[in-house]
């Protein structure tokens, strides 16, 4: 029986979907659970063929409200476990992830973004930023990275489990059809190759000894009788996350320093912007980017100082300003004209975006 | 020098426009080139018009999709049509020869192009299901940037479990790959090959 999937670092051409896969077996991920949605499948087509050879599990549910709350279980019992899913599914999975944030349990789940609202398209967007962020019926106490290269969805879905135990938060991959469907040059590597220690994870139940007496009793509450109880509960969280926030919070720029139209997308997005400010320099327009790598918690802090010596800012994203929407609220009180450039469930090229900033730049 | 070539490829669901894509992407990649490809689809398993979106660059590609091909192919009457968006003044637009009025009648005379008589081939001298590697030929043969051999190479990762079981399908393809190789290579253009002397 195999037992290291990965050694050092391997090169690699392959889909963002067998990316998660190995990705979540390099980081010694125990267990999948699962339930098929376009476009994630293959992220369980491949997960199921390989992780028998190294004693990983997967257990298929009969829908996705049952393999978030099945994810929840599996942390529970000190796996570490996690879950796929998109659009609909992540609808679904969505009592389960608040269930977690108000246990503060570590749950891991990939998303594959595809077009919204409804059943929709099969292929890909950006609209499910906010069920990402903010979909249960709580504070929005989560993770949420957003990678946008095939490296970035490897690097990241090993650190969303670390994030996860390390932090107690549940923690989302937010990745989209585009990115689990193509194929491009990736480097996938185990993860003490870059340095990367694995957190490790603890049972929450059937720990040894007498409860009350050899050990404190595990007290694993989803429910509060009293308005102050809950409210004492809910305020260690926020507080513990607010003060996590500044070590999570992860960004990338480009060009910036002398930026008068600064450009801000995420995700696959991102890359075209980056595209675009290139193009947009070559013609001699002083442009710069601002991508949030992490979109919970926001890195407001940083691209306040870059949006208010802009000039104009533009917000360009697969959805109807769902990232502008936090781009705004984290940059109130600067008053830098924001523009957005929103395409819902379409694709985005450079091209497009390059020609945007141009009309903006005349008017 | 900095180059990205851009290609996209249209076809009925069914007709091997993916394979064509992923082989080419593959084979340019272990060339040593950076590339990327991407498959647009429906909902539907079968029909309805497949799109395929490949990148070959010198350089990490960007997005992973675009607004002007630098080469479009087209396979059926649906796909003349929808590639249209792809189609700029100076993309060479590729195409089944059976669709000479679709494509006259969508994109005028002006439009370069590159007729491939891909069906007769297929029907009377080979089989119909070489079809797609009578096209994935012509585009070797137009690019030139990656060897007939890697190619090769490239088809029997796709394809070598069934050459395997039937060593005559593999000589077929082969001779498919040939054909469509020295119909491209007619058409290569200084354009490509100088974007890929190295």
């Amino acid at each position: 029986m195999a037992t290291r999937p990965v050694t050092g670092e391997q090169r690699a051409f392959m889909t963002g979907n067998e990316v998660v896969a190995w990705a979540a077996l390099a980081a010694g991920a125990d267990i999948m659970y699962g339930y098929p949605i376009t476009p994630q499948n293959e992220i369980m087509h491949y997960w199921t063929r390989m992780a028998p050879k190294y004693e990983r599990g997967f257990l298929q549910t009969e829908d996705e409200i049952s393999a978030g709350f099945a994810t929840v279980g599996g942390v529970l019992a000190g796996k570490r476990a996690f879950t796929a899913t998109a659009g609909p599914g992540n609808v679904l999975m969505q009592e389960a992830m608040a269930m977690a944030e108000m246990m503060r349990l570590p749950t891991v789940v990939v998303v594959t973004q595809r077009g919204g609202p409804s059943t929709a398209t099969v292929i890909y967007s950006q609209q499910e930023l906010n069920l990402t962020c903010f979909g249960g019926n709580g504070e929005g106490l989560r993770i949420v990275y957003s990678p946008a290269s095939h490296d970035e969805l490897f690097l990241y879905t090993i650190k969303a489990f670390n994030s996860a135990w390390k932090y107690r938060f549940p923690t989302f991959v937010l990745g989209d059809g585009y990115q689990s469907k193509m194929r491009e040059p990736v480097t996938i590597f185990a993860p003490e190759a870059r340095g990367i220690t694995m957190e490790p994870c603890h049972p929450m139940v059937g720990l040894p000894g007498l409860p009350g007496e050899e050990r404190d009793p595990a007290h694993l509450r989803n429910t509060y009788n009293l308005e102050d109880e809950l409210y004492e509960v809910l305020m260690d969280a926020i507080n513990a996350y607010e003060s996590v926030a500044p070590q999570v919070m992860e960004w990338d720029t480009y060009a910036v320093d002398d930026a008068e139209l600064l450009i801000i997308a995420h995700g696959v997005v991102s890359r075209a912007a980056r595209a675009a400010v290139v193009t947009l320099r070559e013609r001699g327009c002083k442009a710069g980017y601002f991508r949030p790598v992490t979109l919970r918690p926001f890195p407001a802090e940083p691209l306040r100082p870059l949006a208010d010596r802009a000039r104009n800012l533009l917000v360009v994203e697969s959805a109807y300003g769902q990232l502008k929407r936090h781009v705004q609220a984290g940059l109130y009180g600067i008053p830098t004209p924001v523009t957005g450039y929103l395409r819902p469930g379409m694709g985005i090229t450079p091209e497009e975006i390059a020609q945007c900033a141009l009309s903006l730049l005349k008017n | 020098m900095d180059f990205n070539l851009k290609i996209a490829l249209a076809g009925e669901g069914g007709q091997g426009v993916q394979a064509v894509a992923e082989i080419i992407t593959e084979a340019a990649y272990r060339a040593g080139f950076q590339a990327l490809y991407i498959p647009n689809f429906g909902v539907e398993q079968r029909g309805g018009v497949s799109v395929a979106f490949v990148q070959i660059s010198s350089e990490p590609v960007s997005a992973p999709k675009f607004t002007t091909g630098d080469i479009v192919v087209a396979l059926s009457p649906r796909a003349v049509e929808r590639v249209r968006q792809y189609v700029g003044d100076k993309t060479l637009l590729v195409y089944e020869a059976g669709l000479e009025d679709d494509v006259r009648r969508v994109y005028g005379e002006e439009q370069r192009r590159l007729a491939v008589p891909a069906l007769a081939i297929a029907q009377e001298e080979m089989h119909p299901r070489v079809f797609n590697v009578i096209i994935l030929g012509v585009l070797v043969g137009i690019t030139g940037f990656v060897k007939e051999e890697a190619v090769q190479q490239a088809l029997e990762r796709q394809l070598g479990h069934k050459f395997a079981r039937d060593p005559a399908l593999r000589e077929l393809n082969y001779r498919a790959l040939e054909r469509g190789y020295d119909i491209g290579r007619g058409k290569r253009e200084a354009v490509y090959t100088n974007l890929f002397a190295v």
